[in-house]
C-alpha cells in the first residue's frame, strides 16, 4: 500500500471587490471565487486548512443593497450583509421578531458578532448554525441572485427546503445570497432560543433549539420548533408541532411531545458530543420550554 | 542637621509587573515578531500516518520550485535523537511513530512558497499495525514502536518503603480506585517559533522560546553536530511556555539545519493547529490505587500502580513520576508506600513537562481517593484530611523534610472562610430530593516543591550585578522569564537592598552569552533560587558601596546603610552622601578606582534523590488548599463554579499583584483541566486541534476567587518566600470533582467533568438505582 502525502493549501491569486450586484454575480458566474462577507467561517477554514479554499476571493461588502433590516408590505427583509450585532440591536426585530435578537445574543463573541453576517451563516450550511434556527421557525425565504443571459436573475427558496446536508444546500455555484425575508405577521408571538454550553456564548452548539407559538388562554397554536446539530441539516420538527397544535399543555402531552421530537431528530456522534447526549439535550430543552409555557 | 531617610520596604508591596504596559499595548516584540535581514521562512512536512515504514521520500519537485532555498530530509542531517531518552531524531528516516512526525522541511522566500513546496514532496509509506493503549502495548506480540525496546517500555520508576503486606493486614478498611487522567496541552498564545542564524565560522545563534537556555545548549548540540560552546541562545519575550519549552523539540534543530544549509537566517513558526498537534501534551496517566486505614481513619498504606502513555517518543512526560511519586508518598502521613510507574510507548503523540508536572495528575487521583476514604471512615472530608495532615518537622518516606509548612492551616482556613462543613452537610441532604439544579462543595489540597528540585547536578542560578555612575543597576540573571514576573521580583529584592527605586533596576535575562548559568524556569524555583542569588549579589554590592563610603567617614561600613538613593547612618537614618555621587567618586578615583560590579552563584541546600528515590530534593515545600462551590445542572450536566476559596502557604508575599496574577492564571488552567480542556486523541489522531473545539477557560467564565496567603517565612527563601506558581494549577480539579459528588452523590473518576461526562454519569447512576429497585 502506498500513497502520496499532500497538504495542499492553494494560494489566493485574485481579489475582487465589486461595487454592484451585477458585477458581483457576473464574476461569481465566471469562476473560482470564495465569497467574503464577515469572513468568520472562511478564515477558520483557510487557517486550519480544513478544506480547499478557492483561488479567487470576493469581498461583497461594497455591493449596495445587501445590508439593512427593514419592513415593507408586511414582509421583513434582512440583507445578507446584516451582522449579528445589527440583528441584536435592531428595534424592528426586537418588536416584531424577538427570536432573532434572542439568538444573536447567544451567537459567538462580541467580536465575531460584529463581523459575522446572516448570509454567511446560511451559506456555510453548518448543521449547528445558530441563526438558521430562528429563520427556520419564521419560515423565512432565502433570496438568491445569479447571472443569467446578461442580467441579474433572482429566485427565492424556503429555508425549510434550502439545506441538503452538512455544508450543502440548493444554492447553485453561481448564486449569491442577497437577503432573507419572512412575514411580519406571526413573527412576534412567544419565542425562545436554547443552546448548550457552559460558556456564555462562545461555543459551537452541541444542540440548539428554537421555539415559537401563539398562546391563548393556555392553548397553543402556530407552533414552530426547530433544532440545530441533531441532523445533517438544521431541521423543523413538524410532527411534534402538529401534536401540540390547538392543544392545552399537561404532563401527558409534554411527555408525548418529547417522544415525538425524539423520533424526529437524527443525531450522530462527533467530537463535540455523542448522539446520546444530543438526544438528551434536545429533550431537556423542549421539556424546559414546554414547562415554561405551562407554568406561564 | 542633615535629612533623615526611612527604609523603603518593597517586599510585600504591589509593584506593577514591569513588562505589563508593553504587553498590554502591543509594544512587546516576541520571537514570533522577529525579522532579520535576508531571513527565510521554514515549514515542516509532517506525516499523516501513525505507524508506518518510510519507503521513499522524493523532494525533487519541491527543490525545483522557484523561491525554495533548501529542502531537507533525514538524509541531509545527523541522525542523533533528542529528548530525554534521545529516541527522537529531528527528521525521521526509516519509520514514523506518531502523527506529528517530521518527514522533511523547506526554507523558502515566503510562507506560501513553503506550503506549495511541501505539497510537492512525495512520501511513500508502508503502514504498520499501530497500538494506542498502554495495556495493549505491553501485551505479548504487540506492535513494537522502537526496535531497541521490544517490550515497549520507555521508563520505569519504582519506590517502596515499609511493608505493604503487614500494613494491609493491620488495616481496617482498604479502598481501591482507578483514576485515568487525560490529554491536555499548554495553549500558549505565542505559537512555537524559532529563528536560527549561523555565522561564517559555523557558530549558531538560536532565538528561542526555551525555558532552559544553558542546558539546552548541551541537549541540542549533538543533534546539530555542533559543539555546545558554539551555540548561543537568545530569548526574546515569549507568549507563554508553561513547561512546554523545557526540552529540545524537532522544530528547533530543523530550523538550525536549514540556516546551516542556506547560510541565511531562518524562521520557523507553527500554525495554531500545528501547535495543538505537534507540541507536547500533559502526560496522561492511568492510576490504580489501593490504600488502607485504621477504623479511626488513620492512613496505613498506599499501593499505587500507574501506566503512562508515552506516545512515540520520550520527552519529560515519562519523568513526571518523579513528582507524582512525591505526592503519592508524601502528601498526608502514610507510613507504608509502594509506587510503580511504567511509561509505555504507543503510536500516540507524546507528553512533555507542563505546569504542575506529574502533580496535577497525582492530586486528582490522591484527593479524589481521600474523599472516598473519608466517606468509608465515616468522617467528613475536612476532619479526615486534618487527621492525616503532615506537620512541620515531618520527614516523608521519600526523605522530604517538611519544615515550615502549614497544611492544616491551609485546610482549616479554606474550610472556615467557605463555611465548608455546614454547606457540605446541607448539600448532601439534597441527593435524594427532586430538582434540576444541585449545589455542592468540595475540598482538596496538595503538596509541591517550593524551593526548586535537584534533578540536575546543580539547581543553582548565577547573577552579575553592576551599578553605573547614576546609581542605576543592571542585573544580569541566568533566570528565564516566560511571563511569570521574575523580572519584577528580582528588581524589588535588589532595589530594597540598595535603597533605590524599582524603576532604576534593569534586568538583562535573554542571552546565554551574557547570562550566568541557571537550570531553567521550572519546579516553582525561580523566585526562590534566582531571587536568592540576586539578593545575595545586591548584598555584596551594598557591602562594596558601604566600604567605599566608610573610607570618607568616621563610621565603619557596618554602621552605614543605603536608603532613598543615599548612604545613611544606619541607626538614625541621617543622610551622608547621595549614592550616585559616591559611586562617581569611587569610580573616578585614579589608581584607587573601583566599579561596583559583583557576581553570585546560589546553590540551594537540596539534595538529589538516591537510586531508591530518597532525598530531600527541594529546599522548601509548601501546600495549598481549595474549596470550590458548584451548581450542577443535573439535566445537561453543566457544572457552574460559583465560588473558589484559595489558601496557599507562600512563605512570604513578595509582590501581591503578581502573586494574585499567578494564582488566577493557575486556577484558570486547573479549572480547564477539571472541566473543559480535553485534547481528543482517537487512533493516534488529534481530533480537535482548534480553540473552537478545545475549550480553555475564558475570562467571562472565571468565578470569584477568595485568596488567603499564609506566611510561614521559609528560613532559606528570599525574604522568607517560597515558590508559588504550580500549586494553583494542581489543586482545582479534584476540589471540583469532590464538589460534584457532594452535589449529586455521583463520583466521577476521570476528568474532565464535561457536561456530557457529568450528564452520562448521572444518567447511569439513575439507571443503576432503577435496576437495583426492580
Amino acid at each position: 500500500m502506498s500513497e502520496t502525502a499532500s497538504q495542499a493549501v492553494p494560494r489566493i491569486e485574485a481579489y475582487y471587490a465589486p461595487t454592484s450586484l451585477e458585477e458581483a454575480v457576473e464574476q461569481i458566474a465566471a469562476g473560482d471565487v470564495a465569497i467574503v462577507a464577515g469572513g468568520t467561517d472562511l478564515m477558520v477554514t483557510a487557517n486550519g486548512a480544513l478544506r480547499r479554499i478557492k483561488r479567487g476571493l470576493m469581498n461583497i461588502r461594497h455591493v449596495p443593497g445587501l445590508d439593512g433590516i427593514a419592513e415593507t408590505g408586511g414582509r421583513i427583509r434582512i440583507g445578507a450583509l446584516a451582522t449579528m450585532t445589527d440583528i441584536l440591536e435592531s428595534d424592528l426585530l426586537r418588536a416584531k421578531a424577538p427570536i432573532l435578537p434572542a439568538t444573536a445574543d447567544r451567537f459567538a463573541s462580541v467580536q465575531i458578532r460584529n463581523a459575522a453576517s446572516v448570509g454567511g451563516n446560511i451559506a456555510n450550511a453548518s448543521p449547528a448554525a445558530d441563526m438558521v434556527i430562528p429563520l427556520l421557525c419564521l419560515d423565512a425565504e432565502v433570496e438568491l441572485a445569479s447571472w443569467k443571459d446578461g442580467a441579474v436573475s433572482t429566485r427565492t427558496l424556503p429555508i425549510t427546503d434550502y439545506f441538503t446536508g452538512p455544508g450543502k444546500s440548493k444554492r447553485e455555484a453561481g448564486e449569491l445570497i442577497t437577503a432573507v425575508e419572512f412575514d411580519a405577521q406571526g413573527a412576534g408571538g412567544h419565542a425562545a432560543f436554547f443552546k448548550t454550553g457552559p460558556r456564555p456564548a462562545l461555543e459551537i452548539a452541541i444542540v440548539s433549539m428554537g421555539f415559537m407559538a401563539r398562546i391563548d388562554g393556555g392553548t397553543l397554536s402556530d407552533i414552530r420548533i426547530a433544532f440545530g446539530a441533531v441532523a445533517p441539516t438544521p431541521i423543523r420538527a413538524p410532527e411534534t408541532e402538529k401534536l401540540l397544535d390547538g392543544q392545552t399543555l399537561d404532563d401527558d402531552l409534554i411527555a408525548r411531545a418529547l417522544e415525538s421530537a425524539d423520533t424526529e431528530i437524527k443525531p450522530i456522534d462527533d467530537v463535540r458530543g455523542t448522539a446520546w447526549y444530543r438526544r438528551r439535550l434536545a429533550r431537556v430543552y423542549l421539556e424546559e420550554e414546554l414547562r415554561n409555557v405551562l407554568e406561564g | 542637621m542633615s535629612k533623615v531617610i526611612e527604609k523603603d520596604i518593597l517586599v510585600g508591596t504591589r509593584v506593577p509587573k514591569m513588562d505589563a504596559p508593553d504587553k498590554a499595548t502591543g509594544r512587546t516584540r516576541y520571537v514570533n515578531d522577529m525579522v532579520l535581514p535576508r531571513m527565510l521562512v521554514a515549514k515542516i512536512l509532517r506525516t499523516d500516518r501513525v505507524h508506518a515504514k518510510i519507503l521513499r521520500i522524493d523532494t525533487s519537485k519541491a527543490r525545483a520550485l522557484p523561491g525554495v532555498h533548501a529542502v531537507i530530509t533525514a538524509d541531509d542531517t545527523p541522525q542523533f535523537g533528542i529528548g530525554v531518552l534521545k529516541d527522537n531524531p529531528p527528521l525521521k528516516k526509516d519509520k514514523v511513530r506518531c502523527i506529528r512526525d517530521e518527514i522533511a522541511a523547506v526554507a523558502a522566500e515566503t510562507e506560501d512558497i513553503c506550503d506549495e513546496a511541501l505539497a510537492l514532496i512525495e512520501v511513500e509509506y508502508e503502514d504498520l499495525p499501530p497500538v494506542f493503549d498502554c495495556t495493549e502495548a505491553l501485551a505479548e506480540g504487540a506492535p513494537v514502536i522502537h526496535e531497541d525496546r521490544p517490550d515497549n517500555i520507555a521508563m520505569v520508576n519504582e519506590f517502596s518503603s515499609g511493608d505493604i503486606a503487614r500494613a494491609e493486614a493491620e488495616s481496617d478498611h482498604i479502598v481501591e480506585g482507578d483514576y485515568n487522567v487525560h490529554y491536555v496541552t499548554h495553549c500558549n498564545m505565542g505559537v512555537s517559533c524559532a529563528v536560527a542564524d549561523v555565522d561564517y565560522d559555523g557558530k549558531v545563534t538560536l532565538y528561542s522560546q526555551t525555558q532552559y537556555p544553558f542546558i539546552m545548549k548541551m541537549d541540542i548540540a549533538p543533534s546539530l553536530g555542533v559543539h555546545p560552546g558554539d551555540i548561543r541562545i537568545i530569548q526574546p519575550p515569549v507568549g507563554g511556555a508553561f513547561g512546554s519549552k523545557l526540552d529540545v523539540y524537532p522544530y528547533e534543530p530543523i530550523c538550525v539545519f536549514l540556516a546551516q544549509k542556506t547560510r541565511r537566517p531562518v524562521k520557523l513558526i507553527f500554525s495554531r493547529s500545528e501547535e495543538f498537534i505537534a507540541s507536547p501534551t500533559r502526560q496522561p496517566v492511568e492510576f490504580k490505587i489501593r490504600a488502607g486505614m485504621k477504623a479511626d481513619g488513620t492512613l496505613t498504606f498506599r499501593d499505587i500502580d500507574t501506566l503512562l502513555n508515552n506516545g512515540g517518543y520520550t520527552s519529560w512526560g515519562a519523568t513526571t513520576p518523579y513528582v507524582t511519586m512525591r505526592t503519592c508518598s508524601s502528601h498526608y502521613r502514610v507510613p507504608d508506600i509502594k509506587y510503580r510507574a511504567r511509561a509505555v510507548y504507543t503510536n500516540n503523540p507524546f507528553a512533555g513537562s507542563f505546569r504542575g508536572y506529574g502533580n496535577v495528575q497525582a492530586t486528582w487521583a490522591i484527593e479524589t481517593h481521600m474523599d472516598r476514604m473519608a466517606e468509608v471512615a465515616g468522617l467528613d472530608p475536612l476532619e479526615f484530611r486534618l487527621k492525616n495532615a503532615n506537620e512541620s518537622g515531618d520527614v516523608s518516606p521519600q526523605g522530604s523534610k517538611l519544615n515550615n509548612i502549614d497544611l492544616k492551616g491551609c485546610l482549616q482556613i479554606a474550610a472556615d472562610k467557605s463555611d465548608f462543613l455546614k454547606k457540605w452537610a446541607e448539600y448532601k441532604e439534597g441527593w435524594n430530593k427532586p430538582g434540576r439544579y444541585k449545589r455542592g462543595i468540595g475540598i482538596a489540597a496538595s503538596l509541591h516543591n517550593a524551593g526548586g528540585a535537584k534533578i540536575h547536578k546543580s539547581d543553582g542560578c548565577g547573577t552579575i550585578l553592576k551599578m553605573d555612575d547614576y546609581a542605576r543597576v543592571t542585573v544580569i540573571t541566568g533566570a528565564s522569564d516566560i511571563g511569570q514576573g521574575i523580572d519584577t521580583v528580582i528588581a524589588q529584592l535588589v532595589a530594597e537592598e540598595l535603597g533605590i527605586p524599582v524603576r532604576d533596576v534593569t534586568l538583562v535575562m535573554n542571552d546565554s552569552a551574557t547570562g550566568p548559568w541557571d537550570v531553567g524556569v521550572h519546579a516553582s524555583r525561580t523566585t526562590y533560587i534566582a531571587g536568592n542569588s540576586a539578593k545575595r549579589a545586591a548584598l555584596k554590592a551594598k557591602e562594596q558601596i558601604l566600604r567605599g563610603a566608610a573610607k570618607q567617614s568616621n563610621l565603619t561600613w557596618e554602621q552605614l546603610d543605603l536608603r532613598g538613593g543615599h548612604v545613611v547612618q544606619a541607626d538614625n537614618g541621617e543622610a551622608i552622601i547621595p549614592l550616585d555621587r559616591l559611586l562617581r567618586q569611587m569610580h573616578f578615583a585614579g589608581q584607587d578606582a573601583e566599579l561596583v560590579m559583583v557576581t553570585d552563584y546560589y546553590e540551594p541546600p537540596s539534595e538529589p534523590e538516591d537510586e531508591n528515590h530518597v532525598g530531600d530534593m527541594s529546599a522548601a515545600y509548601s501546600h495549598a488548599a481549595q474549596v470550590t462551590e458548584v451548581t450542577v445542572d443535573t439535566f445537561t450536566g453543566e457544572v457552574k463554579i460559583d465560588q473558589i476559596w484559595w489558601v496557599q502557604d507562600v512563605g512570604k508575599v513578595i509582590n501581591l499583584t503578581t502573586l494574585e496574577g499567578q494564582v488566577e492564571g493557575g486556577i484558570a488552567m486547573g479549572l480547564g483541566y477539571g472541566l473543559s480542556e480535553n485534547l481528543k486523541i482517537e487512533n493516534g489522531i488529534v481530533k480537535n486541534p482548534f480553540f473552537r473545539d478545545y475549550h480553555v477557560f475564558t475570562a467571562p467564565e472565571m468565578p470569584p476567587i477568595d485568596m488567603t496567603f499564609i506566611e510561614t517565612l521559609d528560613e532559606e527563601g528570599p525574604a522568607g518566600a517560597k515558590g508559588i506558581a504550580e500549586l494553583p494549577t494542581i489543586v482545582p480539579a479534584p476540589s471540583i470533582g469532590n464538589a460534584v459528588y457532594n452535589a449529586t452523590g455521583v463520583r466521577i473518576y476521570h476528568p474532565p467533568l464535561s457536561p456530557e461526562t457529568v450528564a452520562r454519569a448521572l444518567f447511569d447512576a439513575d439507571a443503576g438505582k432503577a435496576m437495583a429497585a426492580e
